[in-house]
């Protein structure tokens, strides 16, 4: 029985997409994608899910064991759940500007596809959602980004493009094995530990780590990313760091990990190496950077350093944390990026010299990115320190030296974001001709920046809830 | 005897090859190409003959007139080329270029 | 919960946060001129119940409850809990009764500044954040409240966030702090995985050092000690502190002497259990504490601006207190916290009354002189403030830091040489203030008279919280002995701590220094009016070693700019230069390959022709032949 209710959760997107296209005025398209995008987050937040009865849905096979395979648990649900709510922020946020029809649909598309990603148990279904993907974000960057936006998208997508294709070997490469082993063809994520052995277990592992690590992304393969958020727009932004990067580690969590329990354990030092080469070269590129956009997307490599850090010390806090941090760098970025679309939009400035004393004329404005960046640099309670500490409390358990590279990342995360801040908010009036356009929040705007900062508030001062979800969905990989 | 018909066979497709590829002047072109099926279907005869297969023969007959067919078609471009007062060389009809 | 909690425990945290709530989104909106007195009725709350707490701990004992979970993942878990213990209600009292009387000053002096709600707002945060360091019972929690004093202090340092120095100075104290942080962190880190289980608190690791991995413990101690030379501003992470003198006067008076900077001796004395067995450590404290108190000694003597000069001083005394520490006297490191936080809020708040009485920010020795006339209030409380400060009978400091410096002696000679040096120092630098503002004018000074202010009282909102604070400065030394009963109400080492009782008679070296340096600042400013710029103008090299704190100012400043430029090379010619071009190149390589594919289809049937029949020839080839 295909019709279930995760086949809505990511169909209703996906139909919505095309009934938005049909509707051809950018208005009513957009108050229709509004709405649409808020029923979705109704839809998955009352998912009627349990820890221990996860909901699944399996069709009929098709070819070489191809089953259309969803299933939710615990980490799925926060996933398709931070999907949702960023898109419904990343649409409410656009109604700033005249939008066409094609660039609501395309965020609808793209929430459809993202809850594809999230809930797939096929392997071929998993790979055919996460190169839907990349397709309405091609669109927002190339069509609705700022002045480099054809040269961003091509890069975002043939970058992105060749992880996915490394990715698909490895499956490629673990399904036949098993076919190989077993003289089945099946396409499920489970049951392929120990299917392959040697040598090719490696290289499987390795073209998995690359697939999943251009995504996340891992140092040496990010150059794209600060391209496409310096390019796109503040909405597309916050789906692209909210949720899309997340795709990543969620693809360690879910794929690479479980099939190679112990080969990805005997990697430690290197997989270790390379998120804190995250989260100390993305923390000082970030010190480097002279357009907001751009140290916001470097401080989201280091952010996700942070969550790699919890996912690889395989420890039950480490990995509860690394998964929190997923859900707290898409709430803070979030922030982030929706603040410095709202100056860019005023102003088309997005330097860190273009402006000064900002507090005087938006102090809002200034309220709500003075919380943000306190989230984003770790501060204790707010969100931002919860995933941190637990993360690398995992790590210290684990490898000591790795929780050194750690705390030094959150040091250094202070170093960049301050100056940043004070440049912008405080400092001597800039030119009178950007700073006078930088009126403060409109009501919406702030509605949306309280209900993400409270949203940090909460989760920094009691993160059970959330927790007590994560906790039994990945506490599965603990050693 | 049989070494000279096909060394003719192969002289012939030589020397039609030859045209297709140096010559520039298209009606040149089309004669090495008439030439090559020609030399071509020489071979068929006389393999043919040598086997004593009656289809050989019949398939000789229709290469001829599959032949005649493509120089009336080549004919009439090259002909149409003539008359819209472009050059008829190879190297000036470039459109196809990559 | 309230069953177990007494109510004063409850209302410590809850009249902040309410009147913090009921201030920012009720009255602020509407009146904000009256930001301040939800947040002043708070404050009484505050100190009555922080005494009511003291009292109680004292005859009843320390309480220590858990409350709330906050992080929990399978068996791994931290949580919210309260501690009140000797140790934490005895720097309660003394934090929340004098930053009640300073927030009282603040409504004073902040009453002209447009931005006083903002001011009131942050200040009194700050004041939460403080109340819940001291009284949490676990190292996270304590960190969580250490990390929100930072922040607090942060935006107040930088509150004339128009002035580049402010800001300067906000960003400095944040970042030196952060620094700071990292050791505490990584120790709260190593903290939960040597201790598995517990969660970090207090009573669940003390108990239990002895059996963890002694590395581990080597570790967590040095770390700790490095994040309290960041928060407590002892070499090498001191030098943000004078330059945090940017802040309006409150600020400097609540937290940049008697509370915040304190957080770090208390995070010492706290973590003693701990630091105790650690080799090497507490004597490195000692030497550490010795060494910064003499430096900044030396270099408050040398200072104009009086809030710096006051700056140096609690750097210096923020030195005798760890000394204390490091010598395993924490019952005379502790008080003399206690005192320290009652005489440095007077001698911030005179200083304050001065600057504002001549409507600047801040002044200097040039603008003042000979204002014991013109300000008689303040020069009493000054005076009493000052005899506290060098440690005279029978003031305050007289019971507290001839305590510490005593026991300094007893360690060693060399440890007592700079002990005496730092005696008298003190006493040196504090009578030179006393003497150059008050006594005069000299030639080289204003007299008061600053670009037509003519300097003038305080007002009552200023004068009274002056007043009452000088006597404590008076009075809390005579009660050591209650100290001492109340510090060993749950104390988590061995050995209570003690506080030795000074006398008079006994101490007379210590007093002899203290009247020898308070003589010989009045040689040298008073009976020789113009020696105080004239060594100045005749070594102007020597002046430059003191004004950059023996080199260590610049060294730091070059450490900034080297981090700067990592960055620069890392973010800008590395990444953007390199890698990027690196991989951009390769999307050109393909483009040209591209480009190398179409040259071939050169449009020319000849040349197409020719492809064909070689193409068929290799065919042919391979057919044939394999």
């Amino acid at each position: 029985m295909i019709f279930s209710p995760l086949t809505i959760l990511w169909a209703l997107p996906i139909v919505g997409g095309f009934l938005a296209l049909a509707l051809r005025s950018g208005k009513r398209a957009g108050v229709f994608s509004i709405a649409l995008s808020l029923i979705s987050l109704a839809f998955c937040a009352l998912l009627p899910w349990r820890e221990g009865a996860a909901l699944a849905v399996t069709g009929p096979a098709w070819a070489y064991g191809i089953h259309y395979a969803l299933s939710m648990d615990g980490l799925s649900w926060v996933m398709c759940l931070l999907n949702a709510f960023l898109t419904v922020i990343a649409l409410v946020s656009s109604l700033g500007e005249e939008r066409s029809a094609g660039y609501w649909a395309a965020f609808l598309f793209l929430e459809g596809a993202l809850m594809g990603v999230f809930l797939a148990s096929d392997l071929f279904l998993f790979y055919v959602f996460w190169e839907v993907v990349l397709i309405p974000m091609f669109f927002i960057i190339g069509l609705w980004g700022s002045a480099n936006r054809k040269h961003a998208a091509v890069k975002f997508f043939l970058f992105t493009f060749f992880g996915s294709v490394l990715m698909l070997l490895g499956i490629l490469a673990l399904v036949t094995l098993r076919h190989r082993a077993t003289g089945v063809w099946s396409w499920d994520m489970q049951g392929l530990q120990g299917v392959a052995t040697g040598p090719a277990a490696w290289a499987i592992f390795a073209a998995l780590t690359v697939g999943f690590g251009v995504k996340v992304p891992i140092v040496p393969l990010h150059t794209w990313l600060p391209d496409a958020h310096t390019e796109a727009p503040a909405a597309g932004s916050i789906m692209l760091a909210g949720v899309m990067l997340k795709m990543g580690v969620y693809g360690f969590l879910r794929i690479a990990i479980p099939i190679f329990p112990h080969l990805s354990w005997r990697l430690l030092p290197w997989l270790a190496a390379i998120a804190a080469i995250n989260i100390i070269y993305g923390a000082f590129c970030a010190l480097a950077q002279s357009d907001l956009k751009r140290l916001v997307a470097y401080s989201s490599i280091a952010h996700l350093g942070f969550c790699l850090v919890g996912v690889f010390s395989r420890t039950v806090e480490g990995l509860a944390g690394g998964t929190l941090q997923l859900i707290n760098h898409g709430l803070t970025t979030g922030a982030l990026f929706l603040m410095v679309g709202i100056l860019y939009e005023r102003s088309h400035k997005r330097g860190i010299r273009d402006f000064g004393a900002l507090f005087g004329q938006a102090p809002w404005l200034t309220f709500f990115f003075s919380f943000s960046i306190m989230a984003s640099i770790g501060l204790p309670g707010l969100n931002g320190f919860v995933g941190e500490f637990m993360s690398l409390a995992g790590a210290a358990r684990v490898l000591p030296i790795l929780a050194v590279a750690g705390v030094a990342g959150v040091t250094l995360a202070a170093a960049y974001a301050l100056p940043a801040y004070q440049l912008v908010f405080w400092g001597d009036r800039g030119p009178s001709s950007v700073s006078s356009h930088v009126t403060d929040l409109t009501v919406r705007e702030q509605a949306l920046l309280w209900v993400l900062c409270l949203g940090m508030l909460y989760i920094g001062l009691h993160p059970s809830g959330l927790l007590s979800v994560i906790t039994p969905a990945t506490k599965g990989l603990a050693l | 005897m049989n070494q000279a018909v096909w060394a003719v066979c192969f002289a012939l497709f030589a020397v039609g090859l030859s045209l297709l590829i140096l010559r520039r002047e298209l009606l040149v072109m089309l004669l090495g190409l008439e030439l090559m099926v020609n030399a071509a279907n020489i071979g068929v005869v006389y393999g043919a003959s040598l086997t004593g297969d009656a289809a050989g023969l019949s398939a000789a007959l229709l290469i001829i007139a599959v032949a005649a067919a493509e120089a009336v078609i080549g004919l009439s471009l090259i002909l149409r080329v003539y008359q819209s007062g472009r050059s008829p060389e190879s190297d000036v009809l470039r459109e196809l270029r990559g | 919960m309230t069953a177990v909690l007494p109510l004063s425990a409850i209302l410590i945290f809850a009249a902040p946060i309410s009147a913090v709530l009921i201030s920012f989104f009720l009255v602020r909106p509407f009146k904000p001129r009256w930001t301040h007195w939800p947040i002043l009725i708070s404050c009484a709350v505050v100190a009555v119940s922080a005494v009511r707490i003291a009292m109680r701990v004292y005859t009843t004992g320390p309480l220590d409850v858990t409350l709330a979970q906050w992080m929990v993942a399978g068996s791994w878990s931290l949580s919210f809990g309260l501690r009140l213990d000797g140790l934490s209600s005895a720097v309660l009292a003394m934090v929340a009764v004098v930053g009640a009387l300073i927030h009282v000053y603040a409504a004073g002096y902040m009453e002209e500044d447009e931005c006083m709600p903002r001011f009131f707002l942050f200040f009194h945060l700050f004041y939460l954040a403080m109340i819940g360091l001291l009284t949490s019972n676990n190292y996270v929690q304590l960190y969580l409240f250490w990390e929100m004093v930072g922040m607090a202090s942060y935006y107040l340092i930088g509150f004339w966030y128009h002035k580049a120095t402010a800001r300067r100075a906000a960003m400095q104290a944040f970042l030196v702090n952060r620094v700071g942080d990292f050791g505490f962190m990584l120790a709260a880190l190593l903290l939960l995985s040597a201790f598995p289980g517990s969660g970090a608190r207090f009573t669940a690791v003390f108990p239990a050092v002895a059996k963890a991995p002694p590395a581990l413990v080597c570790a967590i101690g040095y770390l700790l000690f490095w994040a309290a030379t960041a928060k407590s501003a002892q070499f090498p992470l001191y030098f943000w502190l004078p330059d945090a003198m940017e802040g309006p006067t409150p600020v400097s008076a609540l937290m940049h002497a008697a509370t915040m900077v304190t957080a770090g001796i208390f995070l010492m004395a706290r973590s003693w259990p701990l630091i105790a067995g650690v080799p090497h450590l507490p004597h490195l404290i000692a030497w550490v504490g010795a060494a910064t108190a003499l430096g900044a000694g030396i270099v408050a003597a040398t200072k104009t601006d009086l809030k710096r000069i006051l700056a140096y001083s609690t750097v210096s005394h923020l030195g005798i207190m760890a000394l204390g520490v490091g010598l395993g006297e924490i019952g005379a490191g502790i008080f003399h916290l206690i005192t320290h936080g009652f005489f440095k809020a007077v001698l911030f708040l005179c200083a304050g009354n001065i600057a504002h009485g001549l409507g600047k920010p801040t002044a200097t020795v040039d603008e003042a002189g000979g204002l014991i006339k013109k300000m008689p209030l303040t020069f009493v409380c000054f005076t009493v403030a000052a005899f506290s400060l060098a440690g005279i009978w029978p003031f305050a400091g007289f019971y507290s830091k001839d305590a510490v410096l005593d026991a300094a002696h007893a360690f060693g000679p060399g440890m007592g040489l700079v002990a005496s040096a730092i005696g008298f120092m003190s006493a040196f630098y504090i009578f030179r203030m006393l003497f150059l503002v008050f006594l005069g004018p000299r030639p080289r000074q204003e007299g008061g008279e600053h670009g037509g202010h003519h300097i003038h009282e305080a007002g009552l909102w200023m004068g009274i919280p002056v007043l009452l604070i000088s006597i404590g400065a008076v009075c809390v030394g005579w009660f050591g002995g209650q100290l001492q009963s109340l510090l060993s109400m749950g104390w988590m080492a061995a050995a209570a701590p003690t506080v030795p009782h000074m006398k008079v008679l006994e101490a007379w070296p210590s007093l002899a220094l203290a009247f020898a340096g308070a003589a010989a600042s009045y040689w040298w400013t008073t009976i020789k009016p113009n020696w105080d710029w004239d060594w100045r103008e005749k070594s102007p090299a020597l002046a430059a070693v003191f004004a950059s704190d023996f080199g260590w100012k610049p060294a730091m400043a070059w450490v900034a700019q080297a981090v700067v430029a990592l960055s620069n090379w890392l973010g800008l010619s590395l990444d953007k230069g390199s890698w990027d071009r690196l991989i951009e190149a390769s999307a050109e390589g393909a483009v040209e390959a591209g480009g190398a594919g179409a040259a071939l289809a050169t449009g020319s049937v000849n040349d197409y022709v020719w492809w064909m029949a070689a193409g068929v020839a290799v065919l042919l080839l391979a057919v044939l032949f394999l």
